[in-house]
């Protein structure tokens, strides 16, 4: 077993507590970090620093993709594969081509969604260092923890020791990797 | 927190608005207006028709919208349900306000509606013979007559008028008594009242504005009118609620609510390009000379350009510019969002109303905004600020003893 060090645990026990340790935090210039509560915290976002998601833009990419696949898909089909007349309407028209596009725009952009959060989020993760901390069950039921990476490029264990232990938490823990 | 015993009495606090300037502006153009009317009465009337359907569907969304509240049980619109209440303070005058149309027509059937004069000669808008000959309207005589236009312009009106009354009386008087049951009441009379001015705005989308050319079949019409009620609904609030930010709602309305109200125009953009397109493409499909005439007239000389700009203004711009998350967080930027589909909301209803007005050849006279339209609409614009203003001074802000109200106050996205 390798003994590299993953990161620093802290553990609070109120959310207020949490908060503003997360302030503190994130005025520290730390960027590899994260907080485990046993339900959202509104503000903690804020709190944190939090960028917006980015998963709309994969959703855009796959709404996008889906509208044009459709429409070229049917001008394909209808105008050079197999043209046929129905209803004397021109071999191609985006009045009739717009429902089915419409649906494979609804259809990728869902696809989109769900693979640009797995990406981003880095599932499936079958494995997770913080999962090593015995108590951590407790972050489901009454407590609140803050992890610090260790490849965070502010990290020094001294130094984020001490960190952690200013903005009031009750126990800090090192995490191996 | 406040202070929950403290009396409704708001004295203290400073009026918002200038109430008698926005009557004085009002009364004006309502008069500058009547006079153009002895002038050129037909092009005042159509002007008047348009203002005060376009006024009245701002009505109708705004109504809406304090049901929608209370049949989801909505949280986070709790603080700016109190602004929506007292923008139904309206509703008596835009009875008032469509009343004129009623009345000129009974004495010159054909001034607006065709069909109110069976000896309407039908040649002179490019058809042929009078409108009592005319089978199409013979077969739609059970509703397209007079004695029904003006029951179900009552019974719409006092319906209206009776649901936002209730609505009113019952978020004034909790801040009175504070009882909870006066939310269990209004969820009841939601309930009551979506089904009621559904059907309701439904008629009245179809007598005043479809049934100009009565020739027409569309079943999409109330759902359009609808979308476009709620449209410009949600743009009138969320302008109100901004100008309200810097005095009477400081604090109160964040940004997280002007979030909400920006997700809902989004929302109800794509709603409208659903409906807008679905009647187009039904037509266009089925291709029946009967409804196919109502584009064809709509495609001469320049309304051609007025469908692509609705198109392109009412439907491509705001969704890109609603979709950027920012964009709906800025005053600055929500202020221009909300003006822009006010006016090109008011350009579909052009397009909908006016091409009704032909020539000898059957064909609309172009599309052009005459100054009648602009006084009509600063006229009944006015009178209806007017009459917000004055409600909205008599009450607190918002509705303090609401059950929901520290969870709006608190809201976050």
């Amino acid at each position: 077993m390798s003994n590299k060090v993953y990161g620093l645990l802290a553990r609070f026990d109120t959310p207020a507590a949490i908060m503003s340790a997360a302030e503190k935090v994130r005025d520290a210039g730390y960027k590899k970090w994260d907080v485990i509560t046993p339900f959202p915290i509104h503000g903690m976002d804020g709190a944190m620093g939090l960028r917006r998601s980015r998963v709309p833009r994969f959703t855009l990419v796959g709404g996008s993709l889906g509208f044009t696949i459709g429409m070229s898909m049917i001008f394909f089909m209808n105008k050079f594969d197999y043209p046929l007349i129905v209803g004397g309407k021109p071999f191609f028209s985006p009045m009739f081509a717009f429902p089915v596009s419409y649906e494979l725009t609804i259809l990728l952009a869902a696809f989109g969604t769900i693979i640009g959060m797995f990406l981003l989020n880095r599932l499936p993760m079958h494995y997770h260092p913080i999962l090593k901390y015995d108590d951590i069950h407790k972050s489901s039921d009454d407590q609140f923890f803050l992890v610090i990476e260790n490849s965070d490029p502010e990290f020094n264990k001294a130094e984020t020791n001490k960190l952690l232990s200013d903005v009031g938490s009750l126990e800090i823990q090192e995490l191996e990797e | 927190m406040s202070n929950p015993s403290a009396k409704s009495s708001i004295s203290g606090s400073k009026p918002v608005g200038k109430p008698t300037v926005a009557l004085t502006i009002g009364v004006i153009a309502l008069l500058i207006t009547s006079i153009g009317f002895f002038m050129y009465p037909k092009e005042v009337a159509s002007s008047w028709l348009l203002a005060s359907a376009y006024s009245t569907a701002i009505g109708l969304g705004l109504l809406l919208m304090v049901m929608l509240h209370h049949i989801f049980d909505a949280g986070w619109s709790t603080v700016i349900r109190r602004t929506l209440e007292h923008s139904l303070a309206i509703f008596p005058w835009l009875a008032l306000f469509f009343l004129p149309l009623i009345i000129l027509s009974y004495f010159e059937p054909s001034l607006i509606w065709k069909w109110m004069d069976p000896h309407f000669d039908l040649s002179t808008i490019g058809g042929h013979g009078t409108v009592g000959s005319d089978i199409l309207y013979v077969k739609k005589s059970a509703l397209l007559n007079f004695p029904t236009f003006v029951i179900i312009y009552l019974v719409s009106f006092v319906s209206w008028i009776w649901l936002s009354s209730r609505f009113r009386k019952a978020s004034f008087t909790q801040d009175e008594d504070g009882s909870g049951a006066h939310t269990t009441t209004c969820r009841k009379m939601a309930a009551l009242g979506i089904p009621v001015v559904a059907f309701s705005s439904t008629l009245i989308a179809c007598l005043w504005l479809k049934s100009l050319d009565y020739h027409w079949f569309s079943t999409m019409y109330g759902v359009w009118f609808f979308t476009g009620a709620m449209r410009a609904a949600l743009a009138t609030i969320a302008l109100i609620c901004i100008f309200l930010s810097r005095n009477a709602l400081k604090g109160l309305f964040l940004r997280s609510h002007m979030l909400q109200l920006g997700n809902m125009m989004l929302a109800f953009t794509v709603f409208w390009a659903y409906i807008s397109f679905s009647q187009y493409f039904l037509i266009w499909n089925a291709n029946i000379p009967e409804e196919t005439f109502w584009y064809v007239i709509r495609e001469h000389g320049n309304w051609r350009y007025v469908g692509y700009t609705l198109i392109f203004a009412h439907f491509f711009f705001p969704l890109f510019f609603l979709l950027g998350h920012r964009n709906k967080l800025i005053k600055g930027r929500m202020i221009f969002i909300c003006v822009w589909v006010l006016l090109t909301q008011l350009l579909d209803f052009y397009y909908n109303i006016l091409p009704y007005k032909k020539d000898g050849e059957g064909n609309p006279f172009e599309f052009g905004v005459s100054v009648w339209d602009v006084t009509a609409l600063i006229g009944i614009g006015g009178i209806c600020i007017w009459a917000f203003l004055r409600s909205f001074n008599k009450t607190r802000p918002i509705p303090i003893r609401d059950p929901r109200i520290l969870e709006s106050l608190n809201y976050h996205e």
